[in-house]
């Protein structure tokens, strides 16, 4: 086959596969009118083959590096010649290769010359997606109705035809109108694709096409095969919990990983870890995944091409009926916000042998999402709060952790609300949203900082919903090689009549009244390295700063400042820093 | 004789313009002096006085305007050589500057880093004030708190202070006094206050853009203030202008109030260079290009109108300023060519720049650079690179990009040469497309106007890959920015937060129509300070409006008849039509309720334009220009063939070619493709056309 490659024409290939996934990502994120599609950006963009393997994608969140392939791959199955020209096909079922039943993505085949060729396709977190509760997280489902509608791949086109029956039976079943308006965006994109891949396909044909598609494949699974192959052979485990099942109070359940390194491939082995659970902390398995993909690429060369040969040479074992690969009909919501957690016990498996790619821990992700009605305009409201629930990322070699980016899922590419446009849209006041001081886990490299976020609730009705991890003190972000745990998170609601509820991980609290403060802590990144290796300077600026009190820079990182001079005391830290 | 100069200081060259009111322009090429930039101008004077045969005295008094585009508050920034500067805020909200809302632009990549803040946290001192939404006083200003920041800020040798308060669009008491109280105790520290620099909602947009502008006033006015001594000093009394990155000039006064209009006002003058140009073509819908030895810049301009954004950053900071949206990528003769792991070959963005330079330059250069596969395929010549003034080293190119390219790729060395070659085109193109196809326009419909050294060997084959049928190389392409700092306007912007639902009963008709009063009076003003007569005086507003609960706002222009009668309805129309060009939809027939979210205004001071000088018919032969003959690689044969060399400087109106044929001029090379022939225009500049029979054919 190789002397039918133009080596030229293969990067030409995957540039601008690139590019249309980019230009289809432009389309959503300017069109789609959720503030979890333009402003989080919770949605990937993609190209398929006829076969449904990945060409090309751009997600603007890691964790949906790996959310379509398993889908595009079952429905050219599931359709099989049953496909044509104009057809668009929607689609959520987390037990047909979904990740999350709130990310609804839409597939439309692209076609040449009457053969399929390949797919484009848009998957985005919609703001509603049925279910008992509204906004799609519901802590206390214990089945799949009880969270969404199940959308198995249905055709809302067909042919060209719009076909009015099937979407007005899908969206009688969502609440929010906006809703309809994302998806019709989410076609809009496919159509961009669309265009760019035909306009590729007129001017080079099918068969040039495919072939240099297959070699692209082929160069990226040796990119990634040498990669793999430069990490020592070996078994290398890893473990991590996540924290409360909604349910059993105290109860955790035990990410079991086995990384097995041989040669130029690579199993992630998650046999044992703990069975599925009654309520809703189950992942599916390509939310598992995701997980794994996209801690994996943050270890290796984060330049490599997305597309089906980066996935070749990695396994993924994860028996059927644990709670990574729970089975039908579970609940699964929660399943992402399993990636935080099983990222940990990735980065602990590779930090014996790669010490200097892996990161402490990362904050856990703690969301909280308040309903209700705005009294100035009358309107209902759903508030994902971004803004508060950023904490701050790991550190690693030679570099500290950031601060205030978020879950690793995200990884810095979810916005924070804009403060004035935030109680602009809600009927929220806002009283503070800096940075925690002694937040971030001491180290050579420190964490990245926590973030505390305090505002009023001006809403009526008002319904919260917590949704997360990291309120356990077991759930702090570790820290690496000497360096020490991040803070935990905290929820906290102070009604007006003076009684404080603090929030579980994973709960509904009804009836919040008006003028309740809300306050809430996204805790600090775990540090790397042994604190009293931190440049003494490099402590004196946090502390000058005031993210680290001169109390921990004493404690934690054996620096003596004096309180007077803001000056290093030499003397006295050199005596505390000798002594260890 | 009466001069008008344009200078564009860059990284390497300062780029001078010279016309003189006959029509007559030259081009002058001076390195830059990044130590002090000012001097790099004083040695272009000279040069340009010494050709002219004359004295810097005598040759400063008869110049009647310069323009001037300066990078060094862009330096300033990027080299973290900025005043010291302190921020007032609202207590509860000082790290919104350092959190950028909490973005890592790279998403897998754990070592990269935050970029610093240009006001460290200690810096940001906290005041106890608080406005709301709608303008409402919540909690008054604690007036000692401003009291003592101040005095840390004394303390600590403080040069700028930024005061941004929360929600300050809506209501600035506090910040004007706040600003009073700073004035009183620093009467000589730079100023920078949110609710005049960009009284518009969103609060990091707001104190990211203000304290930028602290951060880069210092420096401005002390630069502006030494060169305008100097010219003046050296008999210098015409008119000095700034080129700001809105695409307009204004005077050193009024951009150092506003300091942060000059960064990124770099490439800002390639849009209104190519309105001009174009225009002697009839054409108001273009892209222009500039091509140099780094990067690739590209900008779309609509019936004559640039694209405006007001999503700018500079060093990964927001910047809310309006300004040309111009998509910059590390493109350039310089781009060094490497193989990645899978085996593929990558073109930069890592440059040779200018020193070492490409391996052909023999500077020490050791990558093989786009310049360099240039070389190899023909379209430069090793004896006429800079119009002869530097001989090009064709054997290390080769070597370079034999052992670097070729071998590691197991294809011969043309083949390499030509990989590289493409490539660059199809970076290019895609860059193009960013501001283009994923805009909601069709580059097709759009002429590509040519400017930068390096441009005009490639801009034949990147509109083959857009599918664009016309090139317009100015005759200055090789100074483009300099040129089009000549033809700019004075242009002011200002804007205004007005939230509100967008229909008729729920306008607050006597404030609306007060604030577009305040906004025309400002503009008057600055203005006649400006020494602008009436007549030559432009105000067009804008409406940023968005359908109930979306993030986004659309900005649309509106006739001044139309907001001052309030036309709703057809207002509110222009958004739809917008709406739907950009995103492909509108929700005019549901009826969605709009939102009105700022309203701006740009005032515009017409200024005199240098005419170009037209050249005298001389017929379609371009024959006395052939020069001679050389092989050149030819993408439509893939394969060299003998082509024409044509003497583009000895080529004159109406001359014709037809490709494939290389036009040398002292400053650029043009390569005319087998489906193309090109015409020189009656300004001396060229005009690329695709062949249509010719072009059906080609693969």
């Amino acid at each position: 086959m190789d002397n039918k490659i133009d080596k030229i024409l293969a990067s030409v290939f995957q540039r601008r596969f690139k590019s249309i996934t980019e230009e289809m990502g432009l389309t959503l994120l300017r069109t789609t009118r959720s503030p979890i599609l333009n402003e989080a950006r919770d949605f990937v963009t993609g190209l398929y083959d006829h076969q449904g393997r990945m060409l090309e994608q751009t997600e603007y969140i890691p964790v949906l590096a790996f959310a379509i392939q398993p889908a595009c791959e079952y429905i050219t199955q599931y359709f099989g010649d049953d496909i044509f020209e104009g057809d668009v096909i929607i689609h959520n079922d987390v037990f047909s290769g979904g990740n999350q039943n709130a990310d609804v993505a839409i597939f439309k085949p692209i076609f040449h010359e009457d053969k399929l060729v390949a797919w484009a396709a848009c998957k985005g977190h919609q703001a509603d997606i049925g279910g008992a509760v509204a906004g799609g997280y519901n802590p206390e489902a214990r089945e799949v109705w009880q969270e969404a509608l199940r959308i198995t791949p249905v055709k809302i086109y067909e042919a060209g035809k719009f076909r009015k029956d099937v979407w007005d039976m899908i969206f009688a079943n969502i609440r929010y109108k906006i809703v309809e308006e994302d998806i019709k965006a989410e076609i809009g994109g496919c159509i961009v694709g669309e265009r760019g891949v035909k306009a590729l396909l007129e001017r080079y044909g099918i068969s040039k096409f495919r072939d240099h598609v297959d070699y692209l494949f082929d160069v990226t699974e040796k990119m990634v095969r040498k990669e793999i192959d430069r990490i020592p052979d070996g078994t290398y485990p890893g473990e991590s919990y996540v924290y409360y099942d909604g349910i059993h109070e105290g109860s955790k359940m035990k990410i079991n990983l086995k990384v097995v390194v041989k040669g130029e491939e690579i199993i992630f082995d998650y046999s044992g870890s703990a069975p599925q659970t009654q309520g809703f902390v189950n992942a599916p398995l390509a939310a598992t995944s995701s997980a794994v993909l996209l801690t994996f690429l943050m270890l290796i060369n984060p330049d490599i091409p997305h597309n089906d040969g980066i996935i070749r040479p990695i396994k993924i074992i994860s028996p059927k009926g644990s709670f990574l690969n729970a089975e039908y009909p579970a609940a699964t919501t929660f399943g992402n916000s399993i990636t935080g957690p099983n990222a940990d016990a990735i980065m602990k498996a590779f930090s014996t042998i790669l010490p200097k790619r892996v990161t402490a821990g990362w904050n856990r992700f703690l969301g909280f999402t308040l309903t209700g009605k705005d009294p100035r305009n009358e309107r209902s409201y759903v508030d994902i709060l971004f803004l508060a629930l950023k904490g701050g990322s790991g550190g690693t070699y030679m570099a500290d952790g950031y601060d205030h980016i978020g879950l690793i899922n995200c990884a810095g590419g979810i916005l924070a609300q804009d403060y004035e446009m935030f109680e602009i849209q809600d009927p929220h006041f806002l009283l503070k949203h800096e940075y925690l001081k002694d937040s971030a886990g001491a180290g050579q490299w420190r964490g990245g900082l926590g973030v505390e976020t305090i505002f009023e609730i001006y809403g009526e009705n008002v319904t919260g919903i917590a949704f997360g991890d990291g309120v356990e003190e077991e759930a702090r972000a570790f820290g690496l090689f000497g360096g020490k745990e991040g803070s935990i998170n905290n929820v906290e609601l102070r009604y007006p009549d003076g009684r404080i509820r603090i929030a579980k991980s994973k709960e509904i609290i009804r009836d919040i009244p008006k003028n309740t403060i809300f306050q809430n802590i996204a805790g600090g990144g775990g540090g790397y390295g042994d604190p009293f290796l931190r440049p003494a300077e490099k402590v004196l600026e946090d502390v000058k700063n005031e993210l680290v009190s001169s109390k921990s820079a004493k404690k934690d990182y054996g620096v003596v400042i004096d309180k007077i001079t803001m000056a290093v005391d030499q003397e006295a830290t050199k005596s505390l820093r000798g002594r260890n | 004789m009466i001069f008008k100069i344009g200078v564009d200081v860059g990284g390497t060259f300062t780029d001078f313009l010279l016309m003189d009111n006959e029509g007559n322009s030259d081009i002058f090429k001076v390195l830059s002096s990044p130590e002090d930039p000012s001097i790099a101008v004083m040695n272009g004077l000279n040069q340009m006085a010494g050709t002219k045969g004359i004295s810097l005295r005598s040759f400063l008094g008869k110049i009647e305007i310069i323009v001037h585009g300066t990078t060094v508050t862009t330096n300033a920034v990027l080299t973290g050589n900025v005043s010291k500067t302190g921020l007032l805020t609202t207590k509860g909200f000082r790290d919104a500057l350092q959190m950028r809302r909490g973005i890592r632009e790279e998403l897998y990549n754990n070592k990269y880093l935050q970029p610093a803040p240009i006001v460290p946290r200690h810096l940001r001192l906290p005041v106890l004030e608080r406005t709301d939404y709608a303008g409402n006083l919540i909690t008054k200003m604690d007036e000692n708190e401003v009291i003592k920041a101040i005095e840390l800020f004394k303390e600590q040798g403080i040069e700028a202070v930024a005061v941004c308060f929360m929600h300050s669009y809506a209501n600035n008491i506090h910040e004007r006094k706040a600003e009073e109280i700073v004035q009183k105790m620093m009467p000589d520290v730079y100023l920078s206050v949110s609710s005049s620099v960009l009284p518009q909602i969103r609060f990091y947009d707001r104190v990211s853009t203000t304290v930028l502008n602290a951060a880069v006033g210092p420096i401005l006015k002390g630069y502006l203030s030494k060169l305008t001594i100097r010219l003046s000093e050296n008999g210098f009394s015409g008119i000095f202008l700034i080129m700001q990155s809105n695409g307009g000039v204004t005077t050193p006064e009024a951009v150092t109030k506003l300091a942060a209009s000059t960064l990124l006002s770099g490439p800002a003058a390639a849009p209104i260079a190519g309105i001009a140009y174009a225009d002697l073509h009839g054409q108001k819908s273009f892209i222009t290009v500039d091509m140099g030895g780094t990067s690739f810049d590209a900008a779309l301009v609509k019936d004559a109108q640039p694209i405006v954004t007001m999503d700018g950053k500079v060093d990964r900071m927001a910047l809310a300023l309006p300004m040309m949206e111009i998509n910059t990528i590390g493109a350039g003769g310089g781009s060094i060519a490497w193989i990645d792991e899978g085996g593929l070959l990558r073109m930069g963005p890592k440059s040779a720049g200018a020193k070492p330079g490409p391996v052909c330059y023999g500077l020490g250069g050791k990558e093989p650079s786009c310049s360099d596969a240039n070389l190899i395929l023909g379209y430069l010549s090793s004896d006429f690179f800079a119009g002869g003034k530097m001989k090009l080293d064709k054997k290390a190119a080769e070597a370079a990009i034999k052992n670097m390219v070729a071998k590691p790729l197991k294809m011969n060395l043309i083949e390499a040469a030509y990989g590289m070659y493409h490539i660059m085109n199809v970076n290019m193109a895609s860059a193009i497309r960013e501001i283009s196809v994923q805009r909601g326009f069709d580059p097709r419909d759009f002429l590509l106007v040519c400017g930068g050294g390096a441009g005009p060997i490639h801009a034949a084959m990147i509109a083959l890959e857009l599918e664009i049928s016309k090139i317009l190389i100015p005759k200055e392409s090789s100074i483009f920015c300099a040129a089009g700092m000549l033809l700019s306007d004075l242009k002011h912007d200002f804007v205004k937060s007005f939230h509100t639902p967008f229909f008729y009963e729920s306008i607050q008709k006597q404030l609306f129509f007060s604030l577009i009063t305040d906004l025309e009076s400002k503009g008057e003003k600055i203005l006649s300070n400006e020494h602008i007569p009436k007549e030559k005086r432009r105000f067009q507003f804008f409406l940023d409006l968005r359908y109930i609960g979306q993030y986004h706002e659309v900005s649309v222009p509106v006739g001044i008849d139309d907001i001052k009668a309030l036309r709703v309805e057809k207002m509110g129309d222009s958004f739809h039509a917008e709406h739907n060009r950009l995103y492909g939809y509108d929700l005019k027939k549901e009826k969605t309720v709009m939102e009105l979210v700022n309203i701006r205004m740009t005032a515009i001071g017409t200024t005199d334009k240098p005419a170009f000088r037209k050249e005298k018919f001389a017929g379609t032969d371009a024959s006395p220009a052939l020069k001679g003959k050389r092989q050149v690689f030819l993408p439509s044969k893939m394969d060299f063939a003998f082509i024409d060399i044509y003497d583009g400087d000895k080529m004159g109106y109406g001359n014709k070619v037809k490709g494939p044929a290389i036009i040398e001029q002292k400053n650029t090379t043009l390569f005319v493709p087998s489906v193309f022939e090109i015409e020189c225009d009656q300004y001396g500049s060229f005009m690329m056309t695709i062949i249509k029979d010719k072009a059906l054919t080609h693969s």
